[in-house]
């Protein structure tokens, strides 16, 4: 890997991890507060949303830390991209539906809002940022060698 | 997708990906295993933070005031109390109320208490036991209201904590513009 792809690939892994150790770490402390905003998005049945309350940061938190200790960064990344998929699929609903909530991605008891279309578009980013980890992680180590993923 | 198809990398991958939720599941569900048993259950669930909320600090000199608190209800339960003539009382604001409430629920928003408070009082007899419900998840509304109408007088006041949200869910009539 290149001087400069070197530097993307370490950049865009750090602020991966920090944008989800962050959300994990915020939406964990108050699961009830992050179940409240997860019903806000009308797509769960009361109960399923404490359920996503209780998993949901604690992926985001092991992915981040995973990505921060640069050790198994594609499942991390994998897992992150799937996740951000969903994310982006449930605010895209928010929009067909013309619900306008705060998005909960961070922290829930925040008093300012989120619109879902900022949200996308940060999602959209995040997106950008996981190709690139995935790609150069790649580059690094092509499909058939022990890259200690 | 065939797993033929892929390569043992990317198989490897996706195993561990897989892993990787499976123990963050396990994280999850063992430190929160109370919330989410409770919420299947449909009992209470923010109990530790609501309902058993320490007393305010006072000071030693100061008089010690009794201050009372409204008690929990279950969702199995009200369809009992209402048919012995409890009242719902919906505790969100007047535009959630107008979209959508539980049937027969009156509405007094918590942020409007001051106002409605003296109509509220004027309509309904203070032995009349009062179900207080809001938007669950949390919402202290109800119960913030609940301690108000204890104040007021209200002698039998009662919070159903899964509110608005669990009634839906559980298929109850509802009421309202939608």
């Amino acid at each position: 890997m290149s001087r400069l792809a070197s530097i993307i690939y370490h950049l865009s892994r750090l602020i991966l991890a920090g944008v989800f150790i962050y959300a994990g770490v915020i939406k964990g402390t108050d699961p009830v507060a992050f179940a409240g905003q997860v019903a806000n998005y009308q797509l769960l049945p009361y109960a399923w949303n404490y359920l996503v309350a209780a998993i949901l940061p604690y992926i985001e938190l092991l992915c981040g830390m995973l990505l921060l200790l640069n050790k198994r960064v594609r499942p991390a990344v994998l897992v992150l991209f799937v996740l951000n998929l969903v994310f982006m699929l449930a605010l895209s609903s928010l929009i067909v539906r013309g619900i306008d909530i705060d998005c909960g991605c961070f922290n829930p008891d925040a008093e300012s809002k989120t619109s879902p279309l900022m949200a996308l578009w940060r999602d959209a980013g995040l997106m950008l940022l996981l190709i690139s980890v995935w790609m150069l992680r790649y580059r690094q180590h092509p499909p058939g060698t022990n890259d200690g993923d | 997708m065939n797993d033929r198809h892929l390569s043992p990398t990317l198989r490897r991958i996706l195993l561990e990906a897989l892993i990787l939720c499976a123990f963050a599941m396990a994280v999850g569900l063992s430190l929160n295993y109370r919330m989410v048993l409770n919420a299947f259950t449909g009992k209470t669930v923010t109990g530790p933070k609501i309902f058993n909320a320490p007393p305010a600090e006072q000071s030693p000199t100061a008089p010690v005031v009794e201050q009372a608190f409204p008690d929990p209800v279950e969702l199995e339960e009200l369809d009992g109390l209402l048919t012995e003539g409890a009242l719902l009382v919906d505790a969100r604001n007047a535009i959630d109320y107008a979209k959508s409430h539980l049937q027969g629920a009156v509405s007094l928003p918590l942020g409007e208490v001051d106002a409605r408070l003296a109509a509220f009082i004027a309509q309904v007899p203070k032995e009349r036991p009062l179900i207080l419900y809001c938007n669950g998840f949390g919402c202290p509304d109800s119960f913030d209201l609940g301690v108000r109408l204890l104040q007021e007088g209200f002698q039998e006041v009662l919070v159903f904590e899964g509110g608005y949200p669990q009634w839906r869910d559980a298929g109850l009539p509802l009421e309202g513009e939608k």
